[in-house]
């Protein structure tokens, strides 16, 4: 099992300039530090109508209640600006800084539960032998010698297709016909109810694969491989 | 079907909160249902999301509602009914009663 860089291709080079908006390292900053109440309020306000701060405010009372630290009040805020800041770039552009960010994330979070050796990557292709390799990268992959992950990120439950099961878990079943162990993961910016309704009907294989939600993000920050 | 106005009453208890909630759901699902490929992903997910509102009316149906929860469920009720795109009605099949739930100190 080898791990390669993903050779760019045009869309790439649209998409690597929307991650290197300041925007969506912003985003991902608060994110990443935010509870699940102020991820759900990013989304929300990420495929809203209204631009309007004030009637988001009013759908989050629990965020902006006087009685919450000045701090946690702050956090929902600046969330809630840059939310509004995607929701005001149009429709197509917002789709694309939506994925930016989760992926963006999930590479921040994964990062701090990464251990000893393990380097967490963006874009990456997995190599077997004696295989053919995939169009698309992983979004991002922790690798470490004997054992690794390969993780793909959704902004919603509905992004849950065959082809990204049978991806994921193909990769998996490669690395072990190589004895080498592949945790295989799907990060959804969405409910995990949500997930599991997707996931009813899908005939491709997906009982390997870890779905993590909305409400379990944090998760990512605890080893996703565990230390060989 | 037609879709309510903005300017939703506010609710006064949760019962009120919940059968409002339910109204503009159904509403965001035909929108949904509009999109053909995703009929049944339509179907399954406003199910799945209906039941557990449902849940909560059940246990706390009587229980009065503090202005500021009552008023995100008008707020939010009125921000889906601005949704004119199915695509986008799908994806609010699930954030929709996320709010919903947490507007009423309900983890989703």
């Amino acid at each position: 099992m080898r791990f390669q860089d993903a050779a760019p291709d045009a869309r790439a080079v649209v998409y690597a300039g929307i991650q290197a908006d300041p925007l969506v390292a912003r985003s991902t900053e608060l994110l990443a530090d935010a509870n699940a109440e102020q991820r759900l309020l990013a989304r929300a306000v990420m495929n809203g109508e209204t631009v309007d701060a004030a009637a988001w405010r009013g759908m989050f009372p629990t965020l902006f209640d006087a009685s919450l630290s000045t701090a946690d009040i702050e956090r929902s805020e600046a969330i809630l600006a840059a939310s509004l800041a995607v929701a005001d770039r149009g429709e197509q552009v917002r789709s694309q800084y939506r994925g930016a960010i989760v992926e963006a994330l999930t590479e921040r979070l994964l990062r701090r539960g990464a251990t000893g050796s393990a380097a967490v990557r963006r874009e990456r292709r997995i190599l077997f032998d004696g295989v053919r390799a995939e169009i698309h990268p992983y979004d991002v992959t922790v690798e470490t010698p004997g054992s690794a992950a390969a993780v793909d990120c959704k902004w919603g439950a509905r992004g849950i297709s065959a082809d990204v099961l049978h991806q994921l878990d193909d990769a998996r079943t490669h690395a072990a016909d190589e004895d080498e162990r592949l945790v295989v993961a799907l990060v959804v910016f969405d409910a995990e109810r949500s997930c599991s309704v997707r996931l009813e009907r899908q005939t491709a294989p997906h009982e390997a694969i870890r779905i993590i939600g909305l409400e379990s993000l944090d998760a990512l920050a605890a080893p996703l491989v565990p230390a060989s | 079907m037609q879709r309510p106005a903005p300017g939703s009453p506010i609710p006064t208890t949760l019962a009120d909160a919940t059968a409002a909630a339910l109204d503009a759901y159904e509403s965001l699902a035909a929108l949904g249902e509009e999109v053909e490929d995703e009929w049944q992903y339509v179907q399954d997910l406003a199910d799945a999301w209906r039941s557990r509102i449902v849940d909560v009316a059940d246990a706390r149906g009587d229980e009065p509602l503090p202005a500021p929860r009552a008023t995100a469920i008008a707020r939010v009720c009125d921000e889906i009914a601005l949704i004119e795109d199915p695509h986008r009605a799908i994806d609010w099949l699930s954030t929709f009663p996320q709010v919903v739930l947490v507007a009423l100190g309900e983890r989703p």
